[in-house]
């Protein structure tokens, strides 16, 4: 192992990112970024669409590489590892992907005991209660057999969260894990994340946009815009910090140091009025 | 004229890069080969998938076309008296050529294409990325036991097509239009050698077929960009580069194995 790589297992953060900088087709998605994780809560990532934040969860697991600064999870630099090294650390992250990204050819039960075919030598009955088990949790039992397209978007959302938690991995990444859900499926799920954290210390870290969620479940919440953390703090207390960045964000308005229009031209002229025409 | 020229000069670098990054592909397919030994149930699922339901279409295909050219050759051949050869000449063209050829066609056709749209919609639903995720090779899982499918599925399908095409060819010679059955039976074992025209024929063609197709359709879904449009494309080249990889590696495979 080489030193860029070597573990540093006192770190509280689990995560640590410094000076991550990323361009992605001439935009500036992240300059010069520091952002932590602390081990055993659950951190939010919210901002506005487009800042980067799913990004920024491709970066930890090492599905993108920055264009400068570092990676760490777990103390492993993730930019320095090899394609062996990061498949190990994968091997103890979950994932929940925005769109379910549920494997089409398999069933329910079998896209969930996916990971353990592949990694484990179970045997099938233990295969099947750990399976059963995280159905069950996510209240899914009884859907095992459905193929993923006889599910509903919130349905597959459900199921792509027990594939997540299958393994009882170290660090867990929600991508929009609330969107779709109905109230008792989000009720539920909130509660499943809540007690992931404090029965078996699973780090977690949620991109969503949905605050009184994250009010109930993320003991930590970081605002990203323009390429950087404007702000970070307690989710119940962030709404009212006092920033011109949180007052339009959580206020939902559309002037504001975030701009709502994407950048283009003069307005009128795109639309064929000569200059100074009444 | 230089705009012309540029343009001409861009889209054969294009092309030799592409060909490049293929042929980096199949490196990195050959070299997870041993990975994927563990996916070996995937890999006979595929086979049934691109081979076993790719019979009715190469059985059908290679009945007629055994059934045409028996009626064309008959006549040809009864204008010189030698309607007792067309036995042996309907073996020879279909093992020495139309057996391969118009089987990997079909094959690229039918199972080239269903690989890259299954690969390509797996991209973009993030089912490859979800595989990168939970640890798990997309190229030993997805791609390697595809393309094993595609190189072993080809000889057998290759041999069925033939088959059909002979028992078509039989059918119209002998019972339709007369030529003796011991003529038409002796004559094709006398004038084909199971060395030069079954195994460099049949065997070799396919295999070197087989796997220029599963390449090409797994290469094309692997890398397509992932949207609808993105998809459709690259189906469509799948069957245009195997078609055009085929007809070129036929000419230099039978100059080399003749």
């Amino acid at each position: 192992m080489n030193a860029a790589v070597q573990a540093q297992p006192e770190d509280r953060a689990l995560v640590r990112i410094r000076g991550l900088t990323t361009v992605l087709n001439g935009k500036t998605v992240f300059d010069k970024l520091d952002l932590d994780i602390p081990r055993g809560k659950v951190t939010a990532i919210m901002g506005p669409s487009g800042t980067g934040k799913t990004t920024l969860l491709k970066h930890i697991t090492g599905q993108m590489r920055g264009d400068a600064g570092e990676v760490w999870v777990d103390g492993l630099n993730v930019t320095g590892l090899s394609r062996q090294a990061l498949f190990d650390l994968r091997e103890r992250i979950g994932y929940l992907f925005q769109n379910s990204a549920l494997l089409t050819d398999f069933d329910v039960f079998e896209n969930v005991a996916f990971p353990l075919r592949q990694h484990t030598k179970l045997p099938e009955v233990l295969i099947r209660n750990i399976v059963l088990t995280k159905l069950q949790a996510v209240g899914l039992r009884g859907a095992a057999s459905l193929m993923p397209a006889e599910l509903s978007g919130g349905m597959a959302r459900r199921v792509a969260l027990a594939r997540a938690i299958v393994f009882d991995p170290m660090l867990i990444l929600y991508d929009e894990p609330f969107v779709g859900l109905d109230p008792i499926a989000l009720n539920q799920v909130l509660k499943l994340i809540r007690t992931l954290n404090e029965t078996l210390g699973i780090t977690s870290v949620l991109v969503a946009h949905e605050l009184e969620a994250i009010k109930q479940v993320a003991d930590r919440v970081y605002l990203i815009a323009n390429g950087k953390v404007v702000a970070q703090g307690d989710p119940k207390t962030i709404a009212h910090d006092g920033s011109s960045w949180t007052r339009q964000f959580f206020g939902g308005e559309a002037d504001g140091p975030v701009p709502f229009q994407y950048p283009a031209g003069d307005y009128a002229q795109a639309l064929g009025f000569k200059q100074g025409a009444a | 004229m230089s705009a012309q020229l540029q343009r001409g000069e861009n889209v054969l670098i294009g092309s030799l890069a592409q060909i490049g990054r293929c042929g980096l592909f199949l490196l990195r397919i050959l070299a997870s080969i041993p990975r994927s030994l563990r996916h070996a149930r995937e890999t006979v699922r595929q086979l049934w998938f691109v081979g076993a339901m790719s019979l009715t279409i190469i059985m059908t295909c290679g009945l007629f076309v055994g059934m045409v050219l028996s009626l064309q050759l008959y006549h040809v051949l009864s204008i010189f008296g030698g309607t007792s050869a067309t036995g042996s000449v309907v073996a020879l063209s279909v093992y020495r050529e139309l057996g391969p050829v118009v089987t990997a066609l079909l094959f690229a056709g039918r199972a080239g294409t269903s690989i890259t749209a299954e690969i390509g919609l797996m991209r973009a639903t993030d089912q490859i990325a979800a595989m990168e995720m939970m640890a798990v090779d997309p190229i030993a899982y997805v791609a390697v036991p595809r393309f094993l499918a595609g190189l072993i599925a080809m000889p057998l399908l290759s041999c069925v097509f033939c088959g059909l095409s002979i028992f078509g060819g039989h059918l119209v010679a002998v019972d339709w239009l007369g030529v003796d059955n011991g003529t038409f039976w002796s004559n094709m074992t006398a004038n084909v050698d199971v060395w030069d025209d079954v195994v460099n024929g049949v065997i070799w063609k396919s295999l070197v077929f087989g796997a220029v197709i599963a390449l090409i359709a797994v290469f094309q879904g692997y890398t397509t960009p992932p949207t609808s449009e993105g998809v459709a494309y690259a189906t469509t080249r799948t069957v245009v580069a195997s078609s055009i990889a085929i007809l070129a590696l036929d000419f230099v495979l039978t100059a080399f194995l003749m």
